[in-house]
């Protein structure tokens, strides 16, 4: 069976293979192994509930086959975005320049730099490798993260954040880092994604200009792909959409891709699950729902065939119970697919 | 004769071919009849005292007497940015640099600045084409620092001059197209023109408040920040000559450049001395050729200001003889005290 899981240390070989097949960029999960290993190490202790790094929690999961151990995706969710130090977008704005003497009128796009979303819940680190892409599987890995949330509503913020790739030509090249970026730091985006990825985020935003961007003066290709999703990143964006998040006016300060927001609660998963009691059963009909125990750190998700009733008992399949490690009479979550 | 004196109300017909033949980017010569009289008319109250010092604008004609027309105009505005609000670009730097990743990178960035309120512009300098030869440019922009030697009290210790920014053959400003255009959608004429009218300020309000960063535009329009108009070349050397200097500051619109200088610093005025008039038969044929480096020789009047150019061999070392002409024409009687300096440094 395909389950989600926490992800443990001894998922780094698979994670790497993984994400080196992976044709998007994922900044939160680099290929790099001594930096994949400190991740996997940071989602282990927040797992465990280590107050060392309160504040800081990274959650990430695995979608990983039970028979024969294969890693098929990830995905996380960062606690608080900037983990502690600034967190940085552009908020697009707009001005408007107008004289009645003159009779011009004219709007401006602008773009601020803002810290405002520091603190949010961000989603992130979803890969999923291409077999699943288009599958319930992708759901899962992807949704399961809601089911979590909601568990465990606690620790994290109401207001939750994905940041969306950016565009990128052919060559990998980004028209908004050449535009902008690039003139203040006088290196390719590779190189400053890459530098983001060792060092951190924060200390290169830190070197981005300070002052309000005009986006009339940026290059037109820079302009057109403003808020715009890699082509790489469309299907996951549907899927947020769908999801119930909407997109924000905020994009990335390197590659102006799009941030999509929502508050926990209006998310679809958020309002359709449901926390009941399992019934085990060797002949479950009904339609696909995702099930998943309720424990922090032995989380497992699931997808299991049941209907779902009025009462507070649910009929499991025995086998995704065991998958799930649940027995009878145990508290589980669900939602239909 | 060349003759300087303040404008009068019958030079409106002429003022208004000359500011025709202008053109754009002589912003403060609008073609405008009304604008133009308007002109006069406020030049005429401050050299008549009516105005407040602070808010003269003194325009001063070049007159050919042979002709009785005047061939030329400049000006001097006492204070800018008292009734409207003044603007420029500032060039400043932003430096962004890291250690840790080997990063220094020097950005150049515009800063809209109201720096040069409350300082004196010189401005509104047109010489009619047919007379752009000989003595007369330098006559017409050069008078009007022995006028503010003589009333320096006038004036602010800060001198400075708008040169006309770079521009293409046709026309096009590059600064424009990539800035001001993109927030106004309308051409550089257009803006010029309103500016010539007193929209300056309207205009300038609708400009990007923020800093720009001069990278965003193309290496060309970069290039040209702080450039002169091709033919604004030897009006900015001979006022580079004069003492002034590049501070630093840009048109908001074609991007020209500011230059200033001090009171006491500019040559015309350093190196001007007073000196006696004594009447002359000799005076009148070194008049009529006027030599290398003639002097200029202003008369020291405030409402009736005149200047003219005499001879170099014309000066002794406290006294300057005339004809019976030009004095008449300087409005002086034998006797009388007037200021004069060698139009040029000597080579």
């Amino acid at each position: 069976m395909i389950i989600v899981r926490p992800s443990r240390f001894s998922d780094l070989p698979g994670i790497e293979k993984l994400v080196n097949e992976s044709a998007a960029r994922l900044s939160t999960l680099p290929a790099d192994r001594e930096r994949l290993g400190e991740r996997l190490d940071l989602s282990s202790r927040s797992f465990a509930g280590d107050p060392e790094i309160a504040g800081k929690e990274l959650f990430l999961f695995v979608l990983a086959d039970t028979e024969n151990k294969e890693i098929l995706g990830t995905s996380g969710i960062e606690c608080s975005a900037g983990n502690g130090a600034p967190f940085y977008n552009y908020r697009l704005d707009e001005l408007i320049h107008s004289s009645q003497a003159l009779n011009v009128y004219n709007k401006v796009d602008i773009l601020y730099m803002t810290h405002e979303l520091t603190g949010t819940t961000r989603l992130c680190s979803l890969s999923i490798a291409n077999r699943y892409r288009n599958t319930e599987y992708f759901d899962l890995l992807s949704r399961s993260r809601i089911l979590f949330m909601n568990l465990f509503s606690e620790r994290f913020n109401t207001h939750v954040i994905v940041e969306i790739q950016g565009v990128q030509n052919s060559s990998g090249a980004s028209p908004f880092w050449e535009s902008l970026g690039r003139h203040f730091f006088q290196m390719d985006f590779a190189t400053a994604d890459y530098y983001s990825n060792v060092k951190s985020k924060t200390m290169i935003a830190e070197l981005m200009p300070p002052q309000p961007i005009y986006v009339p003066l940026l290059s037109s290709e820079a302009q057109a792909v403003i808020s715009q999703p890699h082509a790489e990143a469309e299907n996951n964006c549907r899927f947020l959409y769908k999801e119930g998040f909407k997109l924000s006016r905020y994009v990335d300060i390197f590659d102006g891709g799009p941030t999509l927001e929502a508050q926990r609660a209006d998310l679809l998963t958020s309002t359709a699950m449901h926390t009941k009691q399992a019934k085990l059963t060797d002949h479950a009909t009904g339609l696909n729902y995702l099930v998943g125990n309720t424990r922090v750190e032995d989380f497992r998700v699931g997808i299991s065939k049941t209907a779902e009733g009025l009462g507070d008992v649910v009929r499991l399949q025995s086998a995704a119970a065991e998958a799930i490690g649940v027995d009878e009479g145990d508290s589980i979550a669900c939602v239909a697919l | 004769m060349m003759l300087i004196r303040p404008i009068r109300d019958d030079d409106l017909d002429r003022l208004v071919t000359l500011a025709s033949q202008a053109g754009v980017g002589v912003t403060t010569l609008p073609v405008n009849r009304d604008l133009l009289a308007q002109r006069i008319d406020e030049s005429q109250r401050a050299f008549a005292k009516e105005l407040p010092p602070e808010h003269a604008y003194y325009l001063f004609a070049l007159e050919d007497t042979g002709i009785q027309q005047i061939v030329g105009v400049s000006a001097i505005k006492a204070r800018v940015g008292l009734d409207e609000v003044w603007y420029n670009y500032r060039v400043s730097t932003t430096v962004n640099a890291s250690k840790e990743l080997g990063i220094h990178v020097q950005t150049p960035t515009l800063y809209l600045s109201n720096d040069m309120t409350n300082c004196t512009e010189i401005c509104t300098l047109f010489l009619a084409k047919e007379y752009r030869n000989g003595h007369n440019g330098r006559m017409l922009s050069k008078s009007r620092f022995l006028f503010i030697a003589d009333f320096a009290e006038l004036f602010s210790t800060k001198i400075f001059a708008e040169m006309r920014g770079y521009s293409e053959e046709d026309g096009h400003s590059p600064f424009w197209e990539n800035l001001g255009q993109r927030f106004f959608g309308f051409e550089f004429k257009k803006a010029d023109y309103l500016t010539g009218i007193g929209n300056k300020a309207f205009i300038a309000e609708l400009m990007p408040k923020y800093p720009i960063y001069i990278p965003f535009f193309d290496r060309h329009t970069q290039e040209i920040i702080g450039q002169v108009h091709p033919q604004t070349k030897p009006a900015l050397a001979m006022l580079e000559r004069e003492g002034f200097n590049y501070n630093g500051m840009v048109d908001i619109f074609d991007a020209g450049p500011l230059v200033e200088s001090f009171v006491p610093n500019i040559r015309a005025i350093r190196e001007s001395v007073k000196r006696h008039t004594m009447v002359s038969q000799q005076a009148a044929e070194l008049e009529s050729d006027l030599g290398d480096n003639p002097l200029l020789v202003s008369n020291r009047s405030f409402s009736d200001f005149r200047l003219a150019l005499v001879n170099a061999g014309q000066v002794r070392s406290d006294s300057v003889i005339l004809s019976e002409e030009l004095l008449g024409k300087l409005g002086l009687e034998s006797g009388d005290l007037v200021r004069t300096v060698p139009l040029r440094t000597p080579r």
